[in-house]
């Protein structure tokens, strides 16, 4: 399996804040990994360095063998990133057929994939001359989607997908995301552990700019299935490299 | 509606025209400064300089060619050079002293450049023709001494080019042949305008004035384009983070264009002929309507049995082309779509792959060349004169406002509300206002008729602060 995404200890700053201390990322082709940590770890941060919206200041990130510094975003979503942000950016005076269009590269784009995404998501074809503003959340999430599915990406760079939407619009996007993770390489966010766990193969945890830890999803199924036995109080969520992760109650009770 | 019942129905209607008129021109101010406000949240405060621009190169192309053609050579050989400087700058970087001696020496090189130059002889000459041809060649430098200058402002440019592009960010890559091909062209149309100038000048100058109108259009419409591109990607660009330092900016230029235009005009305006297509008179003048006047082309035309100047629903038809064709470019095209979408939440556009800086010059141009338009659209009007600067952007400005920053339909009704709170106040103070049960009709100054405008933008304001159709604060 080749790496598509390499991301090598990258240090990003925002403002006089620096939110990233060298995050390092390897993402294989063809999979789905899960960058997992609480509120403020720098998981968003670490997509918008990928995409180029928060240039990193040190580090590499290379995609498919070439090195992305220096290059602006427009550049680097060309060469087939695909970019689903956290609060969606549905451009709300746009229709949805516009929403979609204005993502193609080339002229044709949305005819070539429109049969792909009215299957993925069958709802957006009824909605298409909506304007973007007037779709409901979960509408607007698969919207987000899709419009990353119009050009030809080979990676998507999926933010918190689940959040805020009911549970039977979740069960319909995570099967969505995993139908076209079968010829897209996904690298999600996602706060939701059900979802994350179902969905990715491997996973990073970072926090407060670090690498944290990083293996297959299954193992740390596995592994938490045993600290929530052993701990009863499990605020503090400890792995084998002795860094502590803190979790919030509430946060916890949604990964369970 | 007391206000309406004092007046007759041709009163009404040419009052009604007038404001039409001013609003016409109003909104060619205005749509600019909402496009670019939306986009890129930048207030341009040169936005009435542009339209003061604008109106200048369209009235000196119209009547002083010359000036035009000795003129611009300079200025585009000096662009060429900057680019030729920059690319230079690619290849070998400066120490901190180079730069300061590249600055001084580009700061010799123009004024030697320009030493001499004949700009009052060649100014004057204008105001000596008005459509007659002269050919002989007083009032310009000899061949020979303009070679010399345009080499020197060449070189001139490339030395700026040098400073400027060794100051920004070196990392960031920009394609080389893309520079060559620019300065090539620029440096190509520069010298091809000089080495012409004398068949070109007679060229324009023989042109009927129609014809030479047109020209002046797409010349003002085309100075006031290419001005506020290379506004944008010089000096307003590396000031997006800096809102504050952006407002000076383009509040300072306001007056550098102010004295640059009374440095080389004086004070004092200047009138510019009405097309022949406007101003023609016969007999038969003013035309009973306008089927009559299409083929006799008189200076006005019977409205109501008043006569009204033909030029003035000129003025009208190009401010309601012009929305309707930027309301299309808007809901239509793709250039549309991305400038609605960038109003939102410009940092996605440009994640989907969007050159959204490209897309910012583009619109900065757009707007900048409107305003250029409605410039020389105005001239014949108005005349040109340093003050319609700060005139048109004051009044663009509560166009704006009322309409609601960023809003193109917005910009139309604030345009339409203001042109004609204007024609109506002018008219009520003139001819005073009668209240039922006064015996005299109350009177006033004509600064009054520009206070209402602020007043309805006070109100306006008041009712709902971000303008009728604005969404942003």
């Amino acid at each position: 399996m080749t790496n598509l995404l390499h991301v090598d200890s990258i240090h990003t700053f925002i403002g006089q804040f620096h939110i990233l201390e060298g995050i390092t990322l390897t993402i294989p082709q063809g999979s789905i990994t899960a960058l997992l940590g609480r509120n403020g770890a720098g998981k968003t941060t670490t997509l918008k360095s990928i995409i180029g919206l928060t240039p990193p200041r040190t580090g590499r990130v290379l995609y498919d063998g070439a090195d992305l510094r220096g290059r602006r975003a427009f550049d680097i979503a060309a060469l087939g990133i695909g970019f689903v942000p956290e609060y969606r950016a549905i451009f709300r005076d746009l229709s949805v057929e516009e929403n979609l269009k204005i993502a193609e590269r080339k002229k044709g784009d949305l005819a070539r994939r429109a049969d792909l995404i009215f299957t993925l998501f069958p709802d957006l074809k009824r909605l298409i001359k909506l304007p973007g503003g007037q779709l409901s959340g979960g509408q607007q999430q698969m919207l987000a989607i899709a419009r990353a599915l119009v050009p030809d990406n080979r990676l998507l760079l999926i933010d918190e997908p689940s959040e805020g939407l009911a549970p039977v619009i979740i069960e319909h996007m995570m099967e969505a995301i995993r139908q076209l993770s079968t010829h897209i390489t996904v690298l999600l966010v996602e706060q939701n552990f059900r979802v994350a766990s179902q969905l990715a193969e491997r996973y990073y945890l970072i926090d407060d700019g670090h690498n944290v830890q990083n293996g297959m999803m299954s193992d740390l199924v596995q592994d938490r299935a045993t600290l929530l036995i052993t701990d009863h109080s499990p605020l503090e969520w400890r792995f084998s490299n002795r860094i502590a992760v803190s979790l919030s109650r509430s946060r916890l009770s949604c990964y369970l | 509606m007391f206000l309406v019942q004092g007046m007759s129905i041709p009163t009404l209607v040419s009052v009604l025209l007038s404001g039409l008129t001013l609003a016409a021109l109003y909104f060619l101010v205005a749509s600019g400064l909402t496009l670019i406000f939306g986009l890129m949240d930048v207030l341009n405060f040169a936005q009435g300089s542009l339209f003061m621009l604008g109106a200048y190169a369209g009235w000196v192309l119209y009547a002083n060619p010359r000036l035009l053609l000795n003129l611009a050579p300079l200025l585009l050989l000096f662009g060429a050079g900057a680019f030729v400087g920059a690319l230079a700058a690619r290849r070998f970087a400066l120490p901190r002293i180079g730069l300061w001696i590249a600055a001084g020496a580009a700061v010799v090189l123009t004024l030697f450049a320009v030493r001499d130059f004949p700009l009052a002889k060649l100014v004057a000459f204008g105001s000596s023709v008005t459509a007659q041809i002269i050919s002989t060649p007083e009032a310009q430098d000899p061949f020979q001494t303009m070679l010399v200058r345009l080499a020197l402002m060449f070189l001139a440019g490339c030395a700026v080019g040098l400073v400027v592009a060794n100051r920004g960010d070196a990392a960031r890559p920009f394609s080389a042949s893309r520079v060559i091909v620019a300065a090539v062209g620029l440096a190509g149309v520069g010298l091809a305008l000089f080495f012409f100038r004398e068949p070109l000048e007679q060229f324009i100058l023989e042109l009927d004035s129609t014809l030479r109108f047109l020209l002046a259009v797409v010349t003002g419409a085309a100075a006031g384009g290419l001005l506020g591109a290379l506004l944008e990607s010089s000096l307003i660009r590396p000031l997006y983070a800096r809102p504050i330092y952006q407002i000076l900016l383009t509040l300072g230029l306001v007056f550098v264009f102010d004295q640059l235009i009374r440095l080389v005009w004086g004070p004092i305006g200047s009138v510019m002929q009405v097309p022949s297509f406007f101003s023609s008179s016969s007999s038969e003048c003013p035309a009973p309507d306008l089927i009559a006047w299409l083929t006799l082309h008189c200076d006005s035309i019977q409205i109501f049995g008043r006569p009204f100047p033909s030029y003035r629903l000129f003025i009208i038809l190009i401010g309601a082309l012009m929305a309707v064709a930027i309301i299309l470019i808007m809901q239509r095209t793709r250039l549309g779509m991305i400038i609605r979408a960038g109003v939102q939440d410009s940092p996605m556009v440009e994640a989907l792959g969007i050159n959204v800086r490209r897309v910012f010059t583009l619109v900065f141009a757009l707007g900048a060349g409107l305003a250029g338009l409605g410039g020389v659209v105005a001239a014949p009007f108005l005349g040109v004169y340093p003050g319609m600067a700060q005139e048109f952007l004051l009044q663009a400005f509560i166009v704006v406002v009322i309409g609601g920053l960023g809003s193109i339909p917005g910009a139309v009704l604030g345009a339409l509300l203001v042109g004609l709170a204007r024609a109506f106040g002018d008219h009520l103070v003139l001819s005073g206002i009668q209240l039922p049960g006064m015996a005299d009709a109350i009177s006033g100054s004509p600064a009054i008729a520009r206070a209402s405008t602020v007043l309805i933008m006070a109100i306006v304001l008041l009712v709902k602060p971000t303008g009728i159709f604005g969404k942003k604060e």
